[in-house]
């Protein structure tokens, strides 16, 4: 079996570029259920909680910003769309295609992230903060812990929610921020002409993982923000 | 150089090393729909109206958004059959987690005798 | 079926012995660089061997401390608050950084492509990273402890760990959030693995039970250890900020940390036993020369075990909190997962009646776990019984229950492992006598160590305690001596494996005339395992011993031990006599 008569592409150990690409995308798919089982603790967990205080978790999932994360939820939806265009051309050999949609993906995702700097510095402003020291400071005074104080609802618990939105939005940061990578590190590939259509399997794999993470984000969201959606402020 | 002794790791019909591709326009429809779920449940939410089942409601319509990124976008659609079971077996012991941490901080309430 | 017909089927004669590769793995280059970036599965396995084996006596010393204080009622050489710095550094040490690396780490890597016929695992460069995530993991959980240790056991509970502890945390479970990572790999690497690269006319019927049962723990490493990741994770970050979701000064529930903790933890000790068992099921049919008794049975309670074993985790929680009937649920589940574990040692039973045995080392460990994860196995069912279980709770009876599957379970089978596949990793034989005198050692030790620790347990000595009322200093010394022989066991294979690597008696390919697809290669093997030219095709079960043949369909050669003329088993060509526990095999090709 000489080099000559297959692929580049093709690694030693595999017979044959099937057979690669099936290991490739299975191994994508098993290392998938782990990011579920990853995340599934964490929402078990915050399940629990939402249903011994509901009250407080509602309200306080009142405080957070629809506005942007729906503008979110529309980047991370498109990026998939774009993601899963980047494989077509690639199977298609259009080179050109594939910075398109790569870049754009990676363009809809930092704005995702950026939008949720955004989303964190309004938070720390008006006092959105699990910390006993920092929950409810603001010059504001009809702030998330004096609205908790006059409906009579426990502020530990809903420290207790905002304990949960900081890590879940924070993992879940963390896992765009390595989609992100992943997708310069494609990119830098497709410049490379690493990216043939027999090697469309890496474009896939990038692409199964940014999905997951996408449609974590779509559990998320209404987890998060749309607890609250039906209680209006009382100020 | 393939060997045709070796177990197949592709379903029968695919013979090419690409498999299927793509259909924009199949795709640019499931991203409607996608969006257009994601309307409706913020309306939902809103709106109240389902009282204390809201959750049940947000985590349908997410289930069925989710649905529709795996089979369309991840490639469930065109997947072997160990693929389609690593992501139903993920949902499974997911459910596993879920089911049994209920169970406990459903009933810690209710007092024996 | 009454007459008895002898069969007489056309069979390849043994295989000639097959030349020395050169190179073999091993000497193909002998830089340290070249093994330290090595993409080669074999050694990748002997790097996770002798890491383990490092981290393997750092915990041994670790329980010495433990025991020799537990030699005088009130606490012979260390303070209250060294001892639970001892007892957690033992407890860390021996199930993150050995037990759950040991056999998928080494054993797997260096079998599994062997025992299917490929080339190499899935994703060659993935395994050597999972050896260094796990090396940059086990360097925290050093470091943690040279930095004066953790105080709070391995569990690891808030709101002491997250909250009041002093000792060395953040780092520690750092160690072990990282290394969980090198768990998933590994594990994900074997699945694909096994799916999608076996020989030609390798089906899933016919894979080596040792295959199925490392398949069972990849699958439990793959799920459950994300569920350790997010909980240390959580943690950790408790720690670090101050606040956090296991507080309870902010309606936090600290059992929900338990809940989280133990989802993982339980499928873990299936993680640290199935490997074991798979040895045992390699260990019990080639020494006794019989096929597995019931191989569908067998196969399918390793998976058994790996997917019940998932509902049981609260069994550790009975006592903590939980609701009734959650606990009775949990109860429940806990007894169903005995019924998979039971199958398999009727299966054994079953496969050494009437099978001609002969006890070289590997049999006896493989023996020896039978006999003690059967006590070890039964007396967990008093705990998984409420009533019983809230007597039990957090006494000796639970260690030496815990201990009698692990250590006379697991690390007797990573013994029975080692030593039947040493050949084949080094191409060294080594002592036959001085191996079975410290199989018989460890076990006698074994023994003497836990079986005390079973009626201290029951007459309620609590564990993690230092100290202890007088009545129980009889015990607690004759475990403490047990400790010392089960020690001394330990050093011996240290010896004679040293020993073998120098002036062992160069081993054949096959010198235990087995009949898996690792045994058809030279020992040690080549760089791809097999000859490039002429990779494997299968046409036969894992266990033909009573047909006399490989899974190739060529004759056994002789075997050490057996081979008296009265053997019938030893003729090549020819089968017994066809009776009840000799099942028909069509033999394709």
């Amino acid at each position: 079996m000489s080099a000559s008569t297959h692929s580049p592409v093709l690694k030693h150990h595999f017979g044959d570029l099937n057979q690669q690409h099936a290991s490739e995308r299975l191994g994508i798919w098993m290392f998938l259920a782990t990011e579920v089982l990853f995340f599934a603790g964490l929402f078990g967990a915050y399940a629990c909680y939402r249903l011994w205080y509901a009250a407080e978790f509602e309200f306080a999932s009142s405080f957070m910003n629809v506005k942007f994360a729906s503008i979110n939820t529309f980047f991370l939806v498109t990026s998939s769309l774009t993601m899963t265009l980047a494989i077509r051309c690639a199977k298609l050999g259009d080179k050109s295609g594939i910075y398109r949609n790569l870049l754009l993906t990676f363009a809809l995702g930092s704005a995702f992230m950026v939008l949720k700097g955004f989303e964190y510095a309004e938070d720390f402003h008006e006092g959105i903060l699990p910390g006993a020291s920092s929950f409810g400071v603001t010059t504001e005074q009809h702030n998330i812990k004096h609205e908790a104080e006059e409906r009579g609802l426990d502020t530990g618990k809903v420290r207790l929610f905002l304990c949960f939105y900081y890590i879940m939005t924070g993992i879940h940061g963390v896992h765009i921020i390595i989609g992100l990578g992943c997708i310069l590190w494609l990119v830098q590939m497709n410049y490379a002409n690493a990216l043939p259509p027999e090697n469309y399997s890496t474009v896939e794999v990038v692409s199964l993982y940014w999905h997951l993470v996408d449609a974590i984000w779509l559990f998320l969201m209404p987890m998060l923000y749309l607890a609250g959606a039906h209680i209006p402020r009382l100020h | 150089m393939s060997d045709p002794n070796l177990v197949p790791a592709t379903p029968p019909g695919h013979n090419d090393v690409l498999g299927h591709v793509d259909s924009p326009p199949t795709l640019f429809m499931v991203y409607a729909a996608i969006l257009a779920l994601f309307a409706l449940t913020v309306f939902l939410s809103s709106t109240g109206q389902f009282g204390k089942y809201t959750l049940f409601v947000q985590l349908a319509i997410g289930s069925v958004q989710a649905g529709l990124v795996a089979y369309h976008f991840m490639h469930l659609k065109h997947g072997d059959r160990i693929v389609v079971l690593t992501a139903l077996a993920s949902i499974f012991w997911m459910g596993i987690l879920f089911v049994l941490f209920m169970s406990d901080y459903m009933s810690r309430s209710r007092v024996v005798g | 079926m009454t007459t008895a017909t002898t069969v007489t089927l056309k069979i390849a004669p043994p295989p000639p012995e097959p030349a020395p590769a050169t190179p073999n793995y091993l000497n193909v280059d002998y830089s340290l660089w070249s093994w330290l970036t090595t993409v080669d599965h074999k050694r990748i396995g002997i790097l996770y061997l002798v890491s383990i084996t490092a981290f393997f006596l750092a915990g041994g010393i670790a329980a010495g401390i433990v025991r020799l204080n537990l030699l005088s009622p009130d606490g012979a050489i260390i303070n209250e608050d060294q001892y639970n710095r001892a007892f957690t550094a033992h407890g860390v040490l021996m199930l993150f950084f050995f037990l759950i690396p040991a056999v998928p780490g080494v054993l797997g890597n260096f079998l599994i492509p062997m025992m299917i016929g490929a080339k190499d695992l899935a994703f060659p460069k993935l395994n050597l990273a999972s050896w260094y995530v796990f090396m940059v993991g086990a360097g925290f959980g050093v470091f943690a402890i040279l930095n004066g240790g953790i105080d709070t056991g391995w569990t690891l509970y808030p709101p002491y760990s997250s909250r009041s502890s002093t000792s060395s945390v953040v780092p520690g479970v750092f160690g072990v959030f990282i290394s969980g990572f090198s768990s998933i790999m590994t594990g994900l690497n074997i699945m694909v693995t096994v799916h999608k690269m076996r020989a030609p006319g390798m089906t899933w019927g016919r894979l080596p039970l040792f295959v199925w049962s490392l398949y069972a723990t990849s699958l439990i490493q793959l799920l459950g250890t994300p569920v350790i990741a997010i909980t240390t994770l959580l943690l950790m970050v408790e720690r670090i900020a101050g606040i956090g979701i296991f507080d309870p000064m902010i309606g936090g529930d600290p059992v929900l940390f338990q809940h989280l903790f133990w989802f993982y933890s339980h499928p873990a000790v299936y993680i640290m036993i199935l490997p074991g068992m798979g040895v045992v099921s390699e260990v019990l049919t080639c020494f006794s020369r019989k096929n597995i008794f019931g191989y569908q049975a067998v196969a399918w309670s390793s998976m058994g075990i790996a997917v019940v074993g998932f509902m049981l985790w609260a069994h550790h929680m009975f006592v903590a909190g939980i609701s009734y009937y959650s606990a009775l649920l949990f109860s429940f589940l806990s007894m169903l997962v005995a019924v998979p574990s039971a199958i398999k040692v009727f299966n054994w039973t079953g496969t050494l009646y009437k099978g001609s045995i002969t006890f070289q080392a590997p049999m006896l460990f493989a023996l020896g776990f039978v006999v003690l994860f059967v006590i070890g196995g039964l007396t967990g069912l008093f705990l998984a019984t409420l009533g019983t279980d809230i007597h039990l709770h957090d006494t000796y009876f639970v260690v030496a229950h815990f201990h009698f599957v692990m250590v006379g379970g697991m690390v007797l089978g990573y013994m029975a492992g080692l030593h039947f596949w040493w050949p084949k990793m080094t191409g060294r034989m080594y002592s036959d006598w001085w191996s079975r005198v410290a199989a018989c050692i460890i076990i006698v030790g074994f023994f003497l160590t836990f079986v005390p620790q079973f009626i201290l347990g029951y007459h309620g000595m609590p564990r993690r305690y230092p100290n202890y009322p007088q009545e129980f200093h009889v015990y607690n010394v004759m475990s403490t001596a047990g400790a010392s022989v089960l020690g001394f066991g330990y050093l011996i294979p240290v010896f004679y494996f040293t020993l073998s690597l120098f002036y062992g008696q160069k081993a054949t390919g096959n010198p235990w005339s087995a009949t898996g697809l690792e045994w058809q290669s030279p020992s040690p093997p080549p760089l791809f395992n097999f000859d490039e030219a002429h990779m494997p095709v299968v046409v036969a079960g894992p266990y033909e011993y009573s047909l006399g043949i490989d899974q190739m369909g060529r004759g056994l050669p002789e075997g050490p031990g057996l081979g008296t003329s009265n053997d019938p088993s030893s003729k090549h060509g020819e089968t017994a006599a066809p009776g009840p526990m000799n099942k028909e095999t069509h033999v394709v090709g």
